[in-house]
């Protein structure tokens, strides 16, 4: 028994919570339990809008109209307490559902170490813990192991900046994202959006026939098992496993999801023709299916010159394929159980550069929290008149991410073993969740 | 014709090996004793006491196919050729195994190997952040030419520690390192610095966990909590890269009161009004004199034959590197949760590294002699799963890098050098079949619990690479095994066995292999595709996607 528990222990122990003072068939035991106590919950998700380059929050959450460093943008009503940039019309509309964070106060303003920290909630250690991505976290909390689905589907990442901060981390490889869209830096133009938001080799090669393919498969499956009678263990095993999954993905309805040309022209024109857009509509696709962590990203807010010009478009965008992904999550009643977070590695500059731009500023800067969860209608958290300090409601990523949490009912002290053998919360301890925004 | 000779020549290559490795003609008078078999004796006799008192049974020892495989993919990052394995399985000599060995570690493909594995471990940082890569790559240039002149452990870390660089520190949120330019590796060195930002904090981190082998950085933030380090022996630590700081207090050299190091050697920790000394682990200070940097005496100190932690931590990461998990792993994190799997082995890997002169091609020598080594990976007895007893191989996981260039090396793929050479910044190159494997394949797992994913999976099945390899059409090696003339079928499946799995197959598997091809495979009209599917089958078998 001892010896076999040696064996896997790493592994074991990353399962579930665990706390490494009780005895093995205690936990063990407590981990059947979890199993069933999740099988009662209703089913969550949770969407997170990821804004790669740091986006201006200045004119898109808080803004500084009448201030030189507010700019040339106007506000408009999303709800009686709350108003937003007036590039993000549709949106507004949903402003009940929506609320915003004015009091993010961030510690990096690299878009690699920024962009570690929001995503992982750690500061990059070179080469220390292998922190997960904040998608593999609440995957493995809210996510159903054996879906025919994966749990965490990533859609157009822009991992570029920290690889590491879109990984799996010490929770391994099972709770890594699926990517679809990989490398994608212009929203898709000039592209066959249809094509790039498909899982990659999700097809058997074209001149392979069904009979063929099947005869390979149950070949292939002679040599797994043969080569794991005698070499057992988790990594044989993981390895069947992972074409076990990859092939289901392939037979079953389940990679079907990918395929946007079953949705109407208008659904699809909605949402905005374009990568984010079809990004979004794939993100609603994949709720309806149950998958409970997906992220879209739009990229290009790196607005160190011409801010307000690319604002407007890249607001556009986001504006038009947000709504409409509120609008479809009310419609088929998920929006009470799917959250949707907004946020980048920073934010920018409140101060105008010389080249009408904005700088990196982690400084003082917003987020947003809306849906399932989520008291919306309202900001929490005030910055300085000319944006550059926050006054009320300091929130930290910590702070940030444990509210994420718990919107979502996952207990953000929660422990997972990690890759050096000690257990770490999902969200360091001591975080102050900004318990006004939760239901 | 072109296509005719190149079928020609590789199958020429396939069936007539021309590699001799020290097949050298003239008999060598009796050499002295090797010291590599002395210390993969010493090894052995360690394990098998542990064995002995556990009443554990080892598994056997590996034929010849199975050493084969593993040690060229240990030594020299990819599985054998074809014409490679035959060659080495039909040889007579029943020294083959420490011969092919000493081959090995000479390889042009050896140090580029481990100067890759080496810059992954000591710079991680450069394969996941493309504003960083750069720097891995140069880094990487100065690491090949140490393996590739075997210089001493303890002379290239003394170098990487005391090499000349400049700071500058006018962008708070990016420094700049520069090398000396009148240092030939100068800017090479000093990328590692740049890598880790030119930051006495991260440098601290690094070195310590490294090539001390205790990861200290948790407490950067506050103490280790689950190890006697404090915040402040973090810092003392990371004082001995305070020069890297803008300096504050007068320079050494500065007329007045001459102090040994001004401030070179002390730094604040951030948050507080608290100033800390360089000062080693036992707390010793060293005597400080203004000719002796910091890091002149950090070096010094930590490849000092009396220091307790070098030469452990760096034979364990050899060994680590051949058994997939280290005698103590994570190689980096000694406490009271982790203790070395053989304490008296570890002390005893530590004093042979060190008093053979850190040489760590002999200590690669050595580890890829012992019976441990070449123990097979099939487990025999129950007591063998336990992977820290070292009672049989353990099966490992396949870097990208070692499982892209063994599937150049299965299949004939000729991948032209500038696919080869391209370094990608953090971009995949979508007409670069390595470029994506490389990215697809990215994994920081150890070796030992490697996991396989979906995408790895479906690329593997379905993607372009194997796609066009198992493609008669576009095939190098499997269209010659298809087409060559006066081969029957069971001896096209026999060389896409040795091609693939760098053994033969067994006699079950030939009949069943043989006879799919013999009846037209699944539709019963081509046996040329059904030679393509057995092809596809063996390439996306774990025996080839394993390193066993």
């Amino acid at each position: 028994m001892s010896r076999s528990f040696t064996l896997d222990r790493r592994h074991l122990l990353r399962v579930g919570a665990v706390s490494t003072a009780v005895s093995m068939s205690g936990w063990m035991g407590k981990l059947a339990q979890a199993a069933e106590e999740k099988k009662v919950k209703p089913k969550r998700s949770c969407i997170l809008l990821w804004m790669n380059g740091g986006p201006s929050t200045i004119d898109l959450w808080d803004l500084k109209v009448g201030h030189e460093n507010g700019g040339p943008y106007k506000e408009i009503e999303a709800a009686p307490d709350l108003k937003i940039g007036e590039h993000l019309p549709k949106l507004a509309k949903h402003g009940k559902q929506i609320a915003v964070l004015r009091g993010m106060s961030t510690k990096e303003g690299d878009h690699a170490r920024g962009t570690y920290l929001m995503r992982t909630g750690q500061l990059p250690g070179f080469a220390g813990i292998q922190y997960p991505s904040i998608g593999s976290l609440i995957s493995k909390e809210l996510g159903d192991p054996k879906a025919e689905l994966p749990n965490f589907i990533s859609i157009a990442p822009q991992r570029f900046f920290a690889q590491e901060a879109f990984g799996p981390g010490f929770l391994g490889p099972v709770h890594a994202p699926l990517i679809v869209g990989d490398n994608q830096f212009n929203n898709g133009q000039g592209q066959n959006i249809d094509t790039i938001l498909k899982v990659a080799d999700l097809d058997k090669p074209k001149a392979i026939d069904d009979m063929t393919h099947t005869a390979r498969l149950e070949m292939l499956r002679e040599m797994q098992e043969a080569f794991a009678a005698d070499r057992p263990g988790m990594v044989s095993k993981s390895h069947t496993a992972a074409y076990d999954r990859a092939i289901r993905l392939m037979q079953s309805d389940g990679g079907k999801v990918f395929d946007l040309t079953t949705e109407k022209n208008e659904v699809r024109d909605k949402y905005g023709r374009n990568l984010f857009g079809q990004g979004c509509l794939l993100a609603r696709r994949l709720v309806e299916k149950g998958v409970s962590f997906i992220e879209v990203t739009l990229g290009n807010w790196d607005t160190h010159g011409n801010n307000f010009e690319l604002v407007k478009g890249l607001c556009g965008t986001l504006d038009t394929a947000w709504a409409a992904l509120m609008d479809d999550l009310k419609d088929r009643g998920l929006l009470d159980t799917t959250t949707i977070v907004w946020m980048g590695e920073f934010g920018r500059t409140p101060k105008i550069n010389q080249g009408r731009g904005r700088d990196h500023f982690p400084n003082a800067w917003s987020t947003v929290i809306a849906g399932g969860g989520i008291k919306g209608g309202q900001a929490v958290g005030k910055t300085s008149k000319d944006g550059t300090t926050v006054e009320e409601r300091k929130t930290t990523t910590a702070d940030f991410l444990a509210t994420v949490c718990l919107a979502q009912g996952i207990d953000p002290e929660k422990t997972n073993m990690s890759n050096v053998n000690r257990p770490i919360p999902i969200v360091d301890r001591g975080a102050k969740p900004v318990t006004e925004v939760l239901q | 014709m072109p296509t005719r000779l190149r079928v020609a020549a590789l199958l020429a290559a396939l069936v007539f090996p021309a590699t001799t490795y020290g097949a050298d003609p003239a008999p060598e008078p009796k050499p002295v004793k090797d010291p590599a078999d002395t210390i993969a004796a010493m090894i052995d006799r360690h394990l098998a006491k542990d064995w002995e008192a556990r009443g554990l049974i080892p598994a056997e020892l590996t034929d010849d196919a199975e050493f084969v495989r593993r040690v060229y993919l240990d030594i020299l990052g990819r599985a054998p050729k074809a014409s490679e394995s035959r060659a080495f399985i039909d040889d007579k000599d029943p020294n083959k195994r420490a011969k092919l060995i000493d081959h090995l570690v000479k390889m042009p493909g050896h140090a580029n190997y481990f100067a890759a594995v080496t810059r992954a471990a000591w710079l991680p940082q450069t394969t996941t952040n493309f504003q960083l890569a750069q720097f891995g790559y140069q880094f990487e240039v100065w690491l090949r030419t140490q393996f590739r002149e075997n210089t001493p452990a303890d002379v290239m870390i003394k170098r990487l520690l005391t090499v000349k660089v400049t700071v500058n520190n006018q962008n708070p949120m990016f420094r700049f390192v520069q090398g000396d330019p009148t240092d030939p590796d100068g800017q090479r060195l000093a990328s590692f610095y740049q890598a880790n930002e030119g930051r006495p904090e991260n440098m601290g981190a690094s070195v310590s966990r490294l090539f001390v082998g205790v990861k200290l950085e948790c407490a950067q933030c506050h103490d280790h909590p689950h190890a006697p380090y404090t915040k402040a022996q973090f810092w003392q630590f990371a004082a001995f890269f305070a020069e890297l700081n803008p300096l504050t207090g007068p320079r050494p050299g500065f007329v007045g009161p001459l102090q040994p190091q001004s401030d070179r050697n002390t730094i604040g920790i951030p948050g507080t009004d608290q100033k800390v000394t360089a000062t080693f682990f036992d707390g010793k200070n060293p005597d400080w004199r203004p000719d002796r940097s910091p890091r002149l005496e950090l070096a010094d100190w930590l490849v000092s034959k009396d220091n307790p932690y070098f030469a452990k931590n760096m034979a364990n990461r050899i060994w680590a590197h051949f058994f997939g998990i280290g005698i103590l792993d994570p190689v980096d994190e000694p406490g009271e949760n982790n203790q070395p799997s053989h304490p008296e082995l570890m002390n005893d890997l530590g004093k042979v590294f060190a008093e053979n002169g850190f040489d760590q091609r002999l200590m690669i020598r050595a580890l890829a002699r012992t019976k441990a080594y070449q123990l097979t990976s099939k487990m025999t007895h129950p007591g063998q799963a336990d992977p820290r007893r070292f009672a049989k191989m353990s099966l490992k996981g396949l870097t990208p890098t070692q499982l892209f260039d063994s599937l150049v090396a299965a299949t004939g793929f000729r991948e032209p050098a500038f696919m080869r050479n391209q370094q990608n910044f953090g971009f995949v190159q979508p007409n670069n079949p390595r470029s994506t494997f490389l990215a697809r394949f990215a994994s920081n797992e150890r070796p030992t619990e490697a996991n396989t994913t979906i995408l790895q999976a479906l690329m593997l099945m379905n993607g372009q690479f194997i796609g066009d390899q198992t493609d008669l059409s576009k095939s190098e090696i499997l269209a010659s095994i298809a087409d060559y003339p006066g081969w029957d079928t069971k001896q096209k499946v026999t060389a896409l066995f040795l091609t693939t799995f760098s053994r033969n197959p067994t006699p079950e598997e030939l009949e069943k292999f043989s006879s799919y091809v013999d009846r037209g495979g699944a539709k019963g009209n081509d046996k040329k595709q059904a030679l393509a599917d057995v092809f596809w089958v063996l390439l996306n078998s774990p025996e080839f996607l394993f390193n066993h």
